[in-house]
C-alpha cells in the first residue's frame, strides 16, 4: 500500500508518525509521572485532549503543506466557513461516538463525563485527523468507503491509525470486569488508555514499515517483516 | 466405515458416547459412593470380643449426660485465651477443660456481600447454606462431605444419611437448637425445640448474638427435680463472623465480643453445676479469620480453629498445657453420639475425643473396639498393616477381659489407637481422592470424539459433489472391514487392559467385575469405532473450498468459540462468563453494523452514481431484498434491546448484588411496569406464534385458536399467581396446576392433531382441508411417463418436507409458550426478543449480501456462521436471564410451575428447560429457518448443523475437562470449578436431548408419510 515513489510524502508520513511516537508517550508519563494517570476519565483531564488536538493539528499542517497549489486555491473564499462546518461535523461524530459507545456498554445513567472524554478522545485519534487533512466531504466520502484511497500514502496511514485506535479502545474493555480489585479497572481509563495505545502502536508500525522498507533493498529478508505489518493493517 | 461417516445422525451418536465419557469423568471427579446413609442401631454393638462375651449395652452407656455444642462462627485459634476470654482461659488452666486444635475444612464459599434486595435472598440464602454445609455436616455426620453431597441435594439441602440428630431422636433425646436456621434446614425435623436465626446482614453482629443469648437463661434453668430440659443443645453465635468479615480480626470490637461469649461460657458452666447429671460444653469455631478479615483460603489462621471441652464434673485435662492434640471436626460426631448413649452415626469416621473417654479400662477399651469395628465395616481393607493391627488388638482385648492382665490393656490401647489414627486417615482420603484414572481415560476418550466431531463435520460441510464419488466405495466386501474392526478393537482392549496394570491403578474401572466389565467393554468398541471415523475422515475429507468462502464475521464466530472455551483456566473467566460472552456478542453486533452500513452505501453509491445500466438494478434489489434499505436502524435498534436486556439482570460473582433493572421492576411501586413487561412479552410471543402458524397446516384456523386459548390459559395462571391484576376477580380464585394441566392437554392436542391432517384423514372423511400441503399427483407430462411410472405418483416428498417444517414450527412455537409460562414475569420479555435477534442477525449474516464476491456456493458457509451465531445468541441470553455457573442462580421456582407435589422428573425437566430456555430457542429457531427448497436439501442442513453443535459442545467440553483436572486442587475447586464442571454436564445432556428432538421430527415425518401410503392413498387410489 505504500509505495516508494513519492519520497516526499513517504517522508512526511515517516516524521509525522515519528513525532506522534515522541509526544503521545511523553505526555502520557508526564501525567503518570504526577500521578494523575487514574484520572483520564474526569473533565479535569481535559487539557490532555487540547494537547492532543493542538499536535494533530500541527501534524496535519505538515501533512498537507504539499499541496500548496491545491491550498492556494481554496484559500480565502471558504476557510471559515469550512472551519465552522469541520467543527459542527466533528462535534456530531463525537456524539454519534457517545451513543454508541453507550450502546455497547457503557453506564447509561451515571459517569456521562467520563464517556463524553473517552468518545472525543476517539473523535480526536480517528476522524480529526482525516478531517484536517482533506477537509469534511472527502472524509466523509472515505469513511463510508465511497472513495478508495489506495494511491494515497497519507490517508492510508490515516485510516490504519483510526482502526487501530478503535481497536484498543474495544480491547482495553477487557481488563475491566477481571477481579484484580486495581484502580484503573475503572471505566473509561482502560479503553481510553487503550485507544492511545492503539494509536501509539499503529504509528510505530507505520515507522517500523518505512525504516524496513528503506533497508529491504540491501536486505532481503526485510520483506517478510514488512508483509507481517501489512497482514496487520486492517483496512482494505 | 464409510457408511458412520455419512451417517445423518453420527453428530448425534458421537454426542452420546461424550455424554458417557462425561458421566465417567463425573464419576473419577465426585466420589459418589461413599455416604451409603445406612443408619446405626444400638444393636449394632458387638456382643462378642473375639470370641469372648461381654454386655455392649451395659458397657456402652456413658450414663446420664446434657451435651451442650457452642458453636462460634470464625473462632480463631488464639482467640480462646486468658487475655480475649478470661473465664475460658482460667478453666484451661486449672485443667478442668482441655483444648484442641481442630483443623477446618476450608469453606467452599465466603460471605457475599450483600446489600440484598427480597428478590436476591434465595440466592444469598443458597450460598449462606453450601457456606456453613462442610462444618455442620463434618460435626454432625462424622463424615466429610463431597461435593456430590451437595450437589444432589439440589433444592433440599436436608442431610439424608445418619447424624447424631438422627440417632439422638431414634432414642427419644430432646435436642433443641438457638442459632443460625441452616441447622434446621440441614436437619428438618429433628429437633425437639428451636428458634433459628436468618442473619443476611453483615453489619448485625450484635442482634444475630442476642436472639441466641435470650432463649439461655430459661433452658439452662433445670427443672424441679434438678434435670436440664434437655440433651442435647446447639448454640451457633454469627457475630464474631460478621465483625471479622466487617473490620477484620485486629478489630477492636472482636475483643467485646468474645467476651461476650465468655460471659456466656461462665453462664452455662454456672448452670452446669445445678444440675443432677453431667454436662458437657463443648466449644468450637467452624472456620477461622484472615487478619484482614474474611475467611475462605486455606491459612493456618483460617483453618485452625480451637476444640475446648468443658466438663461439669469429675473432670481432669489429661493433656499437657499448651495448645492441646491435633483432632478432626469429624471426631465431633461420635463423641457426642456416646455421651447421648446413641450408636455411632453410621458413616462416622472420627474417633472420640480422647479426653472424654472414662477412665474405666473395661469400658475404654470397649469404646475403641466400637469405634474401630464402626470403621471396619465401612469398607477398610483387608489385606492392610492397620487392620492387623486392629485384629491384634482385639485378640489383646479379649485377652484382658478373660485374664484382666493390665499389661494386656496397654497393648490393646496402643493398637487400637494406631489403628484408629491409620483407618481414618484412609477413610478420609478415599472420600476426598480423585480416580485419576477415570480422568485421564475420560479426558483421552472425549478427545477421540471431539476428533471424530471435527471430521465428521468438515465431511459434511464438503460440497456435494465430493461426497458422491465415494459411494462406490460401498460395494467393497464387508468381512475386510469387520475383521479391520475386530483387530483394531482388540487393540484398544489390550492398550486399556496394560494401562490398568501398569498404572496399579484402584479405580473402580479397572476392577473386571461384570458390571463394570460392561464399561469397559463399550468404552473399547466407542475407542475403537471413533478411530475408524477420524481415519475415514481424514481419508476423505478431499474438499474444504468452503472454507474460502467464509468473511471476516464467520472467521471472528469461529475464532471466538474456540477461545472461549479456554478462557475457563482463569477462575474469574468462570464466575464471570458471561462478560466474555457480551465482549463476543458486542464485537459481532459492531461487526455486523459495520458491514451492514457497508452494504448500503454500497447499494446507494452504485444505485445513485455508478452503474444504472438497465440489467444491474434488478440484480442490485434482488440482493437487497433479504436484508433491505432498513436494516441499519433495525440493527441498532436490536443494538439498543440488548443493551437493555443486559442490564436487566445483574449475574456472574462480583457484581451479583448490584441493583439491576428486574429489582426496580420488581418493587411494589414499579409493578405496573413490570405487569405491562410480562403481557407486553406474553402478547408478543403470541404474535410470533400466530405469525409461525403460516407454515402449518391451519386447518379450520385449529391451530391458532389452540395457541391464543394457550396464550389465555398462560395469562390466567399468571392472574392466579398475583404475577397481573385483572379486572376480573373470580380468575384469582382458580387452581393454577388445573389451569397448567389444561395448557399441556392443549399443546399435546395439537402436535398430535397436526400429524393426522397430514395423514390426509380429513381428506378421507371428504373434506378437503388447505390444498397447499395434500397428497395430490403432480400433473402427468405424456413425454416423461416413461420415467414417471418409476417415481412415486403422490407428491410425497413436498408433502415430508412441509410436514419436517411444520412440526418443527409447532415445536418452536410450543417452546416459546412453555417457556414464558415458566419465565420469571420480568425476564418474559426475553422469549420475543430471541425471536426476533435470531431473525434479524440471520439475515446480516447471509453470505450473498453485496459486499461478497457473487456466484458462489455459499451454502456450507452460511449454515456455519448461522450455527456458530445461533449459539451464541442462546449463550448471551442464558446469562441475561440471570444465569451464572453458581449453583446459586439455578431458579428452583420454575421447577414447580403448576404442580402440586414434588415429582423429580418434572420438576428437572422444568427447571431445565427455564435454565437452558436461551439456547432451546435460539436452536429451535435455526432449525426452524433451515433451507426448505427440498427435502434432500433440508436434511443435508439438518445434518450440518446438528454436527457443528455437537462438535461446539463436546469441544468446549473437553477443554473444560482439561482445566478441572489441572485445578482438581484448587482452592475454589468447589465453589467454582465443579459447579461449572456440573453445568456443563447438564447442558450436554440438554444438547443430546434437542438434538434427539430434531430426529425424532424427522422420524415422524418418515412414519406418517408411510402410514400415509401404506394405508390412506393405497385406498384412494
Amino acid at each position: 500500500m505504500f509505495s516508494l515513489n513519492n519520497h516526499l510524502e513517504l517522508r512526511r508520513v515517516t516524521i509525522s508518525s515519528l513525532v506522534t511516537c515522541i509526544y503521545l508517550p511523553s505526555i502520557i508519563t508526564a501525567i503518570s509521572y504526577k500521578g494523575v494517570l487514574y484520572s483520564v476519565g474526569s473533565g479535569s483531564s481535559f487539557y490532555i485532549l487540547v494537547l492532543i488536538f493542538v499536535a494533530e493539528l500541527v501534524k496535519s499542517f505538515y501533512l498537507s503543506s504539499s499541496n500548496e497549489i491545491q491550498a492556494k486555491r481554496s484559500k480565502g473564499k471558504t476557510r471559515a466557513g469550512d472551519i465552522i462546518k469541520s467543527l459542527g461535523f466533528l462535534l456530531g461524530i463525537t456524539f454519534c461516538f457517545f451513543l454508541g459507545i453507550m450502546l455497547f456498554g457503557a453506564p447509561v445513567l451515571d459517569k456521562h463525563e467520563e464517556t463524553l472524554m473517552l468518545s472525543s478522545l476517539l473523535t480526536l485519534l480517528t476522524v480529526f485527523p482525516l478531517v484536517a487533512h482533506c477537509g469534511v466531504e472527502p472524509a466523509v466520502q472515505l469513511l463510508f468507503g465511497v472513495k478508495s484511497f489506495n494511491k494515497d500514502t497519507i490517508v492510508a496511514m490515516l485510516v490504519n491509525n483510526a482502526l487501530l485506535t478503535l481497536c484498543g479502545a474495544w480491547l482495553g474493555a477487557v481488563v475491566i470486569p477481571l477481579d484484580w480489585n486495581t484502580p484503573w479497572q475503572q471505566w473509561p481509563i482502560p479503553c481510553y488508555l487503550g485507544a492511545l495505545g492503539g494509536y501509539v502502536l499503529s504509528n510505530v508500525l507505520t515507522v517500523l514499515k518505512v525504516t524496513m522498507m528503506s533497508g529491504a533493498n540491501k536486505y532481503k529478508f526485510l520483506n517478510f517483516f514488512i508483509n507481517v505489518i501489512n497482514r496487520l493493517h486492517i483496512s482494505k | 466405515m464409510l457408511f458412520w461417516i455419512q451417517h445423518k445422525w453420527s453428530g448425534l451418536w458421537l454426542l452420546i458416547l461424550a455424554l458417557g465419557g462425561i458421566s465417567l469423568f463425573l464419576y473419577g471427579f465426585f466420589p459418589l459412593k461413599y455416604h451409603s446413609g445406612k443408619l446405626a442401631h444400638m444393636d449394632d454393638l458387638p456382643n462378642f470380643i473375639d470370641g469372648v462375651s461381654i454386655d455392649g449395652h451395659e458397657v456402652y452407656n456413658s450414663g446420664e449426660n446434657s451435651v451442650i455444642l457452642m458453636v462460634i462462627d470464625g473462632l480463631r485459634y488464639d482467640f480462646v485465651t486468658e487475655e480475649y476470654m478470661p473465664f475460658t482461659g482460667q478453666l484451661l488452666k486449672n485443667k478442668s477443660a482441655c483444648i484442641y486444635v481442630s483443623v477446618a475444612e476450608p469453606p467452599t464459599v465466603t460471605m457475599p456481600r450483600i446489600k440484598s434486595p427480597e428478590r436476591k435472598k434465595e440466592k444469598a440464602q443458597w450460598r449462606r447454606t453450601i457456606n456453613f454445609w462442610r462444618d455442620i455436616f463434618a460435626m454432625m455426620t462424622g463424615s466429610v462431605s463431597t461435593f456430590a453431597d451437595v450437589a444432589l441435594n439440589f433444592g433440599a439441602p436436608a442431610v439424608k444419611g445418619d447424624s447424631v440428630l438422627r440417632v439422638a431422636t431414634s432414642r427419644g433425646r430432646h435436642t433443641i437448637l438457638y442459632g443460625d436456621d441452616t441447622w434446621l434446614r440441614l436437619f428438618p425435623g429433628l429437633w425437639t425445640d428451636y428458634d433459628g436465626t436468618t442473619s443476611f446482614f453483615v453489619t448485625d453482629y450484635t442482634e444475630v448474638d442476642n436472639n441466641v443469648t435470650r432463649h439461655l437463661d430459661t433452658v439452662l434453668a433445670p427443672l424441679e427435680d434438678k434435670k436440664p430440659k434437655f440433651d442435647f443443645l446447639v448454640l451457633h453465635y454469627l457475630g464474631l463472623d460478621h465483625i471479622g468479615h466487617l473490620e477484620g480480626a485486629k478489630s477492636p470490637k472482636i475483643k467485646p465480643k468474645l467476651i461476650e461469649m465468655d460471659e456466656i461460657v461462665k453462664k452455662i458452666y454456672a448452670a452446669m453445676q445445678t444440675w443432677d447429671r453431667t454436662g458437657v460444653l463443648i466449644i468450637c469455631g467452624d472456620h477461622g479469620m484472615r487478619d484482614a478479615g474474611g475467611h475462605g483460603g486455606a491459612s493456618p489462621a483460617e483453618v485452625l480453629v480451637p476444640l475446648v471441652v468443658i466438663k461439669s464434673a469429675d473432670f481432669q485435662c489429661p493433656h499437657e498445657q499448651g495448645p492441646g492434640p491435633v483432632v478432626a471436626q469429624v471426631d465431633i460426631a461420635p463423641t457426642i453420639a456416646w455421651l447421648l448413649n446413641t450408636p455411632i452415626p453410621g458413616d462416622s469416621t472420627g474417633k472420640f475425643l480422647p479426653s472424654l473417654l472414662p477412665s474405666d479400662i473395661r469400658q475404654h477399651l470397649y469404646l475403641l473396639h466400637v469405634n474401630a469395628q464402626h470403621n471396619v465395616k465401612q469398607g477398610v481393607p483387608t489385606d492392610t498393616e492397620y487392620y492387623r493391627q486392629f485384629k491384634r488388638a482385639e485378640t489383646q482385648f479379649a485377652r484382658y477381659l478373660t485374664s484382666g492382665q493390665q499389661s494386656a490393656a496397654r497393648i490393646a490401647k496402643e493398637f487400637y489407637d494406631e489403628s484408629l489414627i491409620a483407618m481414618s486417615k484412609q477413610l478420609t482420603e478415599s472420600t476426598t481422592d480423585f480416580d485419576m484414572f477415570s480422568l485421564g481415560l475420560a479426558t483421552v476418550f472425549l478427545y477421540f470424539v471431539v476428533t471424530a466431531l471435527a471430521c465428521v463435520t468438515l465431511y459434511s460441510l464438503q460440497p456435494d459433489n465430493q461426497r458422491k464419488i465415494s459411494i462406490t466405495d460401498k460395494h467393497r466386501t464387508n468381512i475386510g472391514s469387520i475383521v479391520a474392526f475386530a483387530i483394531i478393537f482388540a487393540v484398544f482392549g489390550t492398550i486399556l487392559t496394560v494401562a490398568c496394570f501398569i498404572t496399579e491403578t484402584k479405580s473402580q474401572f479397572c476392577s473386571f467385575n461384570p458390571l463394570w466389565s460392561i464399561a469397559f467393554l463399550s468404552m473399547v468398541f466407542a475407542l475403537t469405532v471413533t478411530y475408524f471415523l477420524i481415519k475415514t475422515g481424514v481419508e476423505k475429507i478431499r474438499d474444504l473450498s468452503m472454507l474460502r468462502e467464509l468473511n471476516a464475521i464467520d472467521y471472528l464466530l469461529i475464532i471466538g468459540t474456540l477461545f472461549h472455551a479456554w478462557s475457563f483456566f482463569g477462575t474469574s473467566f468462570i464466575e464471570e462468563e458471561h462478560m466474555t460472552w457480551y465482549f463476543f456478542w458486542n464485537t459481532l453486533m459492531f461487526f455486523v453494523l459495520v458491514r451492514t452500513i457497508v452494504v448500503l452505501v454500497m447499494y446507494f453509491s452504485k444505485r445513485w452514481s455508478g452503474a444504472t445500466e438497465v440489467q444491474e438494478k434488478p440484480d442490485l434489489d434482488h440482493r437487497m431484498s433479504a436484508v433491505g434499505v432498513g436494516i441499519v436502524p433495525k440493527w441498532v435498534l436490536l443494538i439498543a434491546l440488548h443493551r437493555y436486556l443486559r442490564t436487566m439482570n445483574q449475574t456472574g460473582d462480583r457484581w451479583l448484588f448490584l441493583p439491576d433493572t428486574a429489582d426496580w421492576l420488581n418493587a411494589p411501586e414499579n409493578s405496573i411496569y413490570l405487569q405491562g413487561h410480562l403481557v407486553f412479552g406474553t402478547l408478543l410471543t403470541l404474535a410470533i406464534c400466530l405469525w409461525n402458524i403460516r407454515h402449518m397446516n391451519n386447518y379450520m384456523k385449529f391451530h391458532s385458536i389452540i395457541t391464543i386459548l394457550a396464550t389465555l390459559c398462560i395469562l390466567c395462571y399468571r392472574i392466579t399467581t398475583n404475577a397481573l391484576h385483572s379486572p376480573f376477580e373470580e380468575i384469582k380464585s382458580w387452581d393454577n396446576v388445573l389451569i397448567v394441566e389444561i395448557f399441556w392437554w392443549l399443546l399435546a392436542g395439537q402436535t398430535i392433531f397436526e400429524a393426522i391432517t397430514y395423514l390426509g384423514v380429513f381428506k378421507a372423511c371428504g373434506y378437503n382441508p388447505n390444498s397447499k400441503f395434500a397428497y395430490s399427483k403432480p400433473k402427468e407430462k405424456s413425454e416423461d411417463y416413461f420415467y414417471d411410472i418409476m417415481e412415486e405418483p403422490w407428491n410425497i416428498n413436498d408433502v415430508k418436507l412441509n410436514l419436517a417444517r411444520s412440526l418443527t414450527h409447532i415445536m418452536y412455537n410450543q417452546m416459546m409458550l412453555i417457556i414464558v409460562l415458566l419465565m420469571r414475569p420480568h425476564n418474559v420479555i426475553m422469549v420475543p426478543s430471541i425471536y426476533i435477534t435470531c431473525l434479524i442477525t440471520a439475515k446480516c449474516l447471509d453470505h450473498k449480501l453485496l459486499d461478497a464476491r457473487p456466484g458462489r456456493n455459499t451454502e456450507a458457509a452460511d449454515i456455519l456462521g448461522l450455527t456458530l451465531a445461533h449459539i451464541w445468541i442462546g449463550a448471551v441470553f442464558y446469562f441475561y436471564q440471570g444465569n451464572s455457573n453458581s449453583l446459586a442462580s439455578v431458579d428452583l421456582g420454575s421447577g414447580y410451575v403448576g404442580l402440586s407435589e414434588y415429582s423429580p422428573v418434572k420438576v428437572a425437566a422444568r427447571m431445565g428447560l427455564h435454565a437452558y430456555a436461551g439456547p432451546a430457542l435460539a436452536g429451535a429457531h435455526l432449525f426452524c429457518s433451515l433451507p426448505t427448497s427440498d427435502m434432500n436439501k433440508y436434511l443435508q442442513a439438518v445434518w450440518r448443523v446438528s454436527n457443528i453443535m455437537a462438535l461446539q459442545r463436546v469441544y468446549q467440553l473437553v477443554i473444560y475437562c482439561v482445566i478441572a483436572i489441572v485445578f482438581r486442587h484448587h482452592l475454589f475447586v468447589w465453589s467454582v470449578f465443579s459447579p461449572k464442571l456440573l453445568y456443563d454436564f447438564v447442558a450436554t445432556v440438554f444438547s443430546v436431548q434437542a438434538l434427539l428432538t430434531i430426529a425424532e421430527i424427522v422420524l415422524i415425518t418418515h412414519i406418517v408419510s408411510w402410514i400415509a401410503r401404506a394405508i390412506i392413498y393405497r385406498r384412494l387410489s
